[in-house]
C-alpha cells in the first residue's frame, strides 16, 4: 500500500489557519518513529514550528527526537550569505576604494522585490535534495497555498530564463571561433577582440566561468523540477476545513497544482466536529459543514480523502502529535479512488 | 600566425587579409552585439529593467564587472548607469 510515509518527499499545503503545520507535525512524528530519518521543514515566512514544538529551532537541522529534525527556513539569512559571497568575489577583482560603493550596491540587492523568494526558492531545492538520502522523508510544512504555488512555478520560470542566457553565451563564443578562423582578430577599439586571442587565458576562463556559474543553477532547477513532479518519490497533500473560504481556496489550489503536473495525493478535511460534540449551537454548525463536507466529497470525489476530528484541546505533545499522524497517515494514495469513509 | 616566408606567401597573406577583414568587422560585430545583450540581462535589474532571475545573475556580476564601463559607453550612457556603482 502506498501511504503519506512511503514517498521521501511531502508536501503539505492549504488556505493560511487550516492546520497545515499540526498536520505536517504530525505526519513528521509519525514518519519518523524507529529508525526512520524525518526532517519536517516550514517554508512559512511566519514560522510556528518551534512554537508547535517548545523549543528554538531556527535556520539549521534541529533534532527534535531521535529521529526527527526540524528546520525554519529563513529567507533572510539565505539572501545575506549569497550576497556576502558575492561582495567578496566583487571584491577581489576591483580597487579597494569602490568597496563602500560594492558594499552599498548589494545591500540594495537584498532589499530589491523577488531576492526573499529566490533565496527560499534556493534553500528549497537543496533541502529537496536531502529526501531520500540524508533523510528517509522530508515532508514540508509549506506557506499559504498562493506562495506555494509561486515556488513551484519559479523553476520552470528560472530554468527557461537561464536557458536563455547561456544560448546568447553559446552564439557569442560560436561568433568567437569564427573570428579566430578569419584570422583571429584582434580588432583595433573592440575591447571583446582580446577574448579570442588563445593568449589571453584569463578572458578566456572567464567566459568559461559564466557559463559554469549558469549551468550550475540551471541543474539546481532541473533537478528540484524534476523531484517536485516524480509521481514516485513525491507526493503534495492538501489540508481543508469544511468552511466556505478554505473549501474555494482549496479547489483553487487543487487546480493550480494539477495544471502545474503536481501529483496531488490526497486531501485532509480537517476540524469536522464530532458526533459527540452536543448543543443547539453545534448543531446548527454540524447543519452547515455536512453541506461543505458533501461539496468536498463531490469536488475531489477521485482524491483519497482523510476526515480529522476537531479536538477538545490543543495539539502540543509528541504522544497526540504521533496519534493524529497515524489516523492521517493510514490513508491510502495508491490508487486515484476515494478512500474508505473515516 | 607564421611569418610569411616569401614574396609571394605575403602578397597571399595580404589578399587573403583584404577579403577576409571586411567579414572579421561584422563577426566581432555581432559578436560584440551578443555579448552586450548578454550584459543588459544581467544588469538589467539596475537599469530599471525587471529581471526575474536578479538574484541568480548577481553572482555573474564580479566576472563581467571589468567589461561594464566599456559596455555603458556603448548603450550610450556616457557615465555608469548605477547610482551606487561608479566607475566612471
Amino acid at each position: 500500500m502506498d501511504t503519506l510515509l512511503t514517498r521521501p518527499l511531502l508536501f503539505v499545503g492549504g488556505k493560511g489557519g487550516v492546520g497545515k503545520t499540526t498536520t505536517a507535525a504530525a505526519l513528521a512524528v509519525a514518519a519518523a518513529s524507529g529508525n526512520r530519518r524525518c526532517l519536517l521543514v516550514s517554508t512559512d515566512p511566519a514560522h510556528s514550528l518551534a512554537d508547535l514544538f517548545g523549543r528554538t529551532i531556527g535556520n539549521r537541522d534541529t533534532a527534535v527526537t531521535k529521529s526527527l529534525w526540524a528546520l525554519e527556513i529563513d529567507p533572510d539569512q539565505q539572501a545575506n550569505e549569497h550576497l556576502a559571497s558575492v561582495k567578496a568575489r566583487m571584491k577581489r577583482l576591483v580597487h579597494p576604494r569602490a568597496y563602500d560603493e560594492i558594499d552599498r550596491q548589494l545591500d540594495l540587492a537584498r532589499l530589491a522585490p523577488g531576492t526573499m523568494e529566490a533565496a527560499m526558492l534556493e534553500r528549497v531545492a537543496e533541502v529537496m535534495a536531502l529526501a531520500g538520502t540524508e533523510y528517509d522523508q522530508v515532508i514540508f510544512d509549506t506557506a499559504p497555498s498562493g506562495h506555494t504555488v509561486r515556488l513551484l512555478s519559479l523553476p520552470e520560470v528560472m530554468a527557461a530564463w537561464i536557458d536563455g542566457l547561456l544560448g546568447h553565451r553559446k552564439r557569442s563564443s560560436q561568433l568567437g571561433s569564427a573570428l579566430r578562423h578569419l584570422g583571429g582578430g584582434r580588432v583595433k577599439g573592440d575591447d571583446l577582440s582580446m577574448l579570442d586571442a588563445a593568449s589571453d587565458h584569463d578572458e578566456g576562463s572567464r567566459d568559461a566561468q559564466l557559463s559554469e556559474l549558469l549551468l550550475a543553477r540551471r541543474r539546481k532547477f532541473v533537478r528540484a523540477r524534476e523531484r517536485l513532479l516524480d509521481r514516485e518519490k513525491t507526493s503534495f497533500l492538501l489540508v481543508v476545513n469544511p468552511d466556505r473560504l478554505s473549501v474555494l481556496e482549496t479547489i483553487k489550489a487543487h487546480d493550480i497544482l494539477t495544471r502545474f503536473s503536481v501529483p496531488v495525493c490526497g486531501l485532509v478535511v480537517n476540524r469536522v466536529l464530532p458526533a459527540e460534540a452536543d448543543g443547539a449551537f453545534l448543531e446548527a454548525r454540524r447543519q452547515q459543514e455536512a453541506q461543505y463536507l458533501t461539496q468536498i466529497d463531490e469536488v475531489f470525489a477521485r482524491l483519497p480523502r482523510v476526515r480529522v476530528p476537531l479536538l477538545p484541546g490543543d495539539v502540543r505533545d509528541l504522544e497526540t502529535l504521533a496519534r493524529l499522524g497515524r489516523t492521517v497517515a493510514g490513508l491510502d494514495i495508491s490508487g486515484g479512488r476515494p478512500a474508505a469513509p473515516a | 600566425m607564421t611569418e610569411p616566408q616569401s614574396r609571394f606567401e605575403r602578397v597571399k597573406a595580404l589578399l587573403e587579409e583584404f577579403y577576409v577583414a571586411p567579414h572579421r568587422g561584422a563577426v566581432a560585430r555581432a559578436r560584440r552585439d551578443e555579448d552586450d545583450l548578454f550584459m543588459l540581462f544581467v544588469f538589467a535589474e539596475l537599469m530599471g529593467v525587471p529581471n526575474p532571475a536578479a538574484y541568480y545573475t548577481l553572482e555573474l556580476q564580479p566576472l563581467l564587472l571589468e567589461r561594464f564601463h566599456d559596455w555603458h559607453r556603448r548603450q550610450g550612457l556616457d557615465h555608469s548607469p548605477l547610482d551606487g556603482f561608479r566607475c566612471c
